[in-house]
């Protein structure tokens, strides 16, 4: 067959083009360990990954949320403990008032320890998250500090208002799970979350209750004590202790999402590496073959090109 | 009997001959890079016999022609791939910038080595465009619900400048590839007026050529090259007129009729701003279905345009959803009134910079009495996961990642069609090179033919000359 002498100069550079163009696309493929790197690659697979990625970010977000969560969880698990204990003490002091041996005196001091006590769970119930600097039992009203006080002209807290509310935010911390672990500091209502000091639901009443006890004990009413405050404080202290669990319940959701949310997110790594990745073995080995083929055309080419008629001419 | 003076008029005629299959040889071996160039053969021919008292005599041989080697099949072939090819190659180059104007690639970096024990390296993959700024938007608010701190509030305007900066650039971007593709069809007519205007003067040329005896080889294969390049610009049909003319005749309008021009091609407005074709004077609109031309214009009022609509409906539904929840809300202090995202489309949106200046403006709460409530900060996360209407009940990311796939398989295609075209084109160009390109080879052996066969004619004249010097010698001795 008859060849134009620029026919094969013509296909050669077209042969060298293409074996570069592999050579370029393999070694992007090796370093980048991606075959799916242009939405023009493999369109479906682009569209895939592009989904798996917003879904590894969103599992990214929610893995932030749950920390976000188990932090303020455990600032309120702190809160928790020191009114379990200020609850305790109200309790022990509430039944050594009834005793036989107590004297008048002994409830002037017990009545300064509740006040004492009083001012503790005030400044408890009032506590900040120092992530946010906002008050942690104010529900959503939690711009400004949830309890205030009004106190006599010796300094006692003689009645408290709540000033928040008794709801709580939701965060999200799955593809639709959201959770809470907030905890009003007064709920009224039959409703929604029980409150961290006033939970009408279970006659929990802390700060009241506190400071009915410390009115009984400055006026001698053991018999107040004995018949309302005692039975009273046991129900703040269930109130608490329920509280306390329920930490603990909100803490293991939050370790199961976050587990979720890691095993997720590793699932759809694999899932975005499956569908957008290099096989990078066999990149490597074809790359290596297409490096020797363009070897092989170049020294071939340059071999043809020098070669003509004109060669054994003589001169 | 021809004599001794016909003998040498006989060589004088064959040198003449071989002489002109030299120039040919030469005229070929200077063209041999020259592209669109078809060699040429000297056609040697017997000359006329005499009759003589023992048989008819021959008188030698004549260089009676100079032909083009030419395949007229494979210039129509190519003619109409070119067409073809010329649609892909515009659409191809259009849709890559349009996927550059989106920015959608994915980012990795190979974590796996030639001796890892698995095949596939594993990569730390993320996004380079609007999937990640959606993304980060919707993950900024959903951390503003877990924590309504100044750092989350701070964070989620800057998510949110950063997606609309991404609409705007991406709009942008997109315009000025629209305002590239309409520059490109305004050239590329002019290309294919002047291209009209250099067929109809060769035709004249040609003609005047052929019409004086000669032979107009050369400006055959201009007038083949500008037909070919004309064909790469839009899809023609030509025909043959007996004085050797070419007539031209794009979308049903003979604009090229002999030697004259009887029409030009013209872009227009029609009123959108998307320049389309139609004839000059004639004022008709041309319905292409082929060349740079047309494949401009389809890519352009096509891909790129369902490009731009997709996403300017996703900043308008973004922008929409987004200030119907906070909107709706009240900021850290009760307040109300700013709006999230201003403007109403990619090129326009915006955020609000009053919630720049201020992040703590954020209306996320939704009662003015309960400021630290991050309720309308968790709708709006979950925006994320919300088939919306607008979007053909898709969610935003499904919607995006559905342009982009569909943007990704309009280039996959051109590329594939451009790909396959260039294997097309390049086997009849091959084949046609086989046929009319000029081989070195070839030549320098038909050189050392003709110059053997002019030695041999010299030689005879040499001869008739000693044999004439003998004769004239004979009268004198």
């Amino acid at each position: 067959m008859r060849i134009a002498t620029n026919s094969y100069t013509d296909a050669m550079l077209q042969q060298y083009s293409a074996l570069l163009s592999q050579q370029d696309t393999l070694q992007s493929e090796v370093s980048t360990g991606l075959a799916v790197q242009a939405p023009s690659d493999n369109p479906a697979a682009m569209q895939n990954a592009l989904n798996y990625i917003s879904q590894s970010a969103a599992q990214t977000q929610y893995s932030a949320n749950i920390t976000t969560l188990q932090t303020r969880a455990n600032n309120i698990y702190s809160v928790l403990e020191s009114l379990q204990s200020d609850v305790s003490n109200a309790s022990q002091i509430a039944t050594s008032a009834v005793s036989a041996t107590t004297s008048s005196a002994d409830l002037t001091t017990y009545a300064d320890q509740i006040n004492g006590l009083i001012n503790q769970v005030v400044s408890a119930a009032n506590t900040k998250d120092p992530s946010t600097g906002q008050y942690l039992f104010g529900g959503t009203a939690s711009g400004t500090a949830p309890y205030t006080t009004t106190t006599n002209a010796n300094g006692e807290v003689t009645s408290v208002t709540y000033n928040g509310n008794s709801s709580v935010n939701q965060t999200a911390i799955g593809p639709g799970q959201t959770i809470s672990v907030d905890i009003p500091g007064a709920n009224n209502g039959t409703t929604g979350a029980a409150g961290l000091i006033t939970n009408s639901q279970t006659g929990a009443d802390l700060l009241n209750h506190l400071i009915s006890l410390r009115n009984d004990l400055e006026s001698g009413d053991t018999a107040a004590i004995s018949g309302t405050d005692s039975p009273n404080l046991q129900k703040d202290e269930n109130n608490i202790t329920y509280q306390v669990a329920n930490n603990g319940v909100l803490q293991t959701q939050l370790t199961a999402a976050a587990t979720s949310a890691t095993s997720t997110s590793n699932s759809l790594n694999t899932m975005i590496t499956n569908t957008a990745g290099a096989n990078v073995i066999n990149a490597m080995t074809q790359l290596s073959a297409a490096q020797t083929a363009y070897q092989a055309a170049l020294e071939s080419g340059s071999k043809i090109m020098s070669l003509s008629l004109l060669n054994y001419m003589p001169t | 009997m021809l004599g001794l003076f016909g003998t040498l008029n006989l060589a004088s005629q064959s040198l003449q001959a071989q002489m002109t299959g030299i120039e040919v040889t030469g005229q070929n071996l200077a063209n041999v890079n020259t592209p669109g160039y078809s060699r040429q053969v000297v056609q040697i021919s017997a000359s006329p016999d005499i009759l003589t008292s023992i048989g008819p005599e021959g008188t030698g041989a004549n260089a009676t022609s100079i032909e083009q080697v030419v395949s007229n099949l494979l210039n129509s072939q190519i003619q109409s791939q070119s067409s073809t090819s010329g649609y892909w190659n515009a659409q191809q180059s259009a849709l890559q910038s349009a996927q550059d104007a989106l920015g959608e690639y994915l980012n990795g970096s190979s974590t796996s080595s030639t001796n890892s024990a698995s095949s596939t390296g594993s990569t730390d993959t993320t996004g380079t465009g609007l999937s990640a700024q959606l993304d980060n938007f919707f993950s900024a608010f959903s951390a503003l619900s877990a924590s309504n701190s100044e750092a989350n509030q701070q964070a989620v305007i800057g998510a949110a400048q950063t997606l609309a900066a991404s609409f705007n650039n991406i709009d942008s971007q997109c315009g000025s590839l629209n305002s590239s593709l309409n520059s490109s069809l305004t050239t590329q007519v002019a290309s294919a007026n002047q291209l009209l205007t250099n067929i109809a003067d060769l035709n004249q040329e040609i003609y005047t050529e052929q019409s004086d005896g000669g032979t107009a080889n050369d400006l055959l294969d201009e007038r083949e090259q500008d037909l070919e390049n004309l064909s790469q610009l839009t899809n023609i049909t030509t025909s043959n007129s007996s004085n050797g003319s070419v007539n031209v005749t794009i979308g049903g309008q003979t604009l090229v009729s002999g030697f004259s021009v009887n029409d030009t091609l013209q872009t227009y407005n029609p009123g959108n701003g998307q320049l389309q074709v139609r004839t000059a004077t004639g004022g008709v609109d041309l319905t292409l279905t082929g060349g740079s031309i047309q494949g401009t214009i389809d890519a352009r009022d096509g891909t790129l345009a369902t490009l731009q609509n997709n996403i300017n409906t996703l900043a308008s539904t973004l922008i929409t959803q987004v200030n119907g929840i906070q909107d709706s809300g009240y900021n850290s202090t009760g307040g109300t009134g700013n709006t999230f995202f201003t403007g109403s489309n990619a090129s326009t949106i915006s955020v609000n910079p009053k919630l720049v200046n201020n992040p703590a403006l954020l209306q996320v709460s939704a009662s003015p009495t309960t400021t630290g409530d991050t309720s309308l900060a968790l709708q709006i996360s979950q925006l994320s996961t919300a088939a919306q209407s607008a979007l053909n009940n898709q969610t935003f990311d499904d919607s995006y990642d559905g342009t982009v796939a569909g943007l990704g398989s309009a280039l996959s295609n051109a590329n594939n069609e451009a790909t396959n075209q260039t294997v097309v084109s390049t086997n009849l160009a091959t084949q046609r090179s086989n046929v009319s390109g000029v081989n070195i080879d070839q030549e320098m052996t038909n050189m050392m033919t003709y110059q053997q066969a002019y030695e041999a004619s010299a030689q005879l004249v040499t001869t008739v000359n000693t044999m004439l010097t003998d004769t004239m010698d004979m009268k004198t001795s």
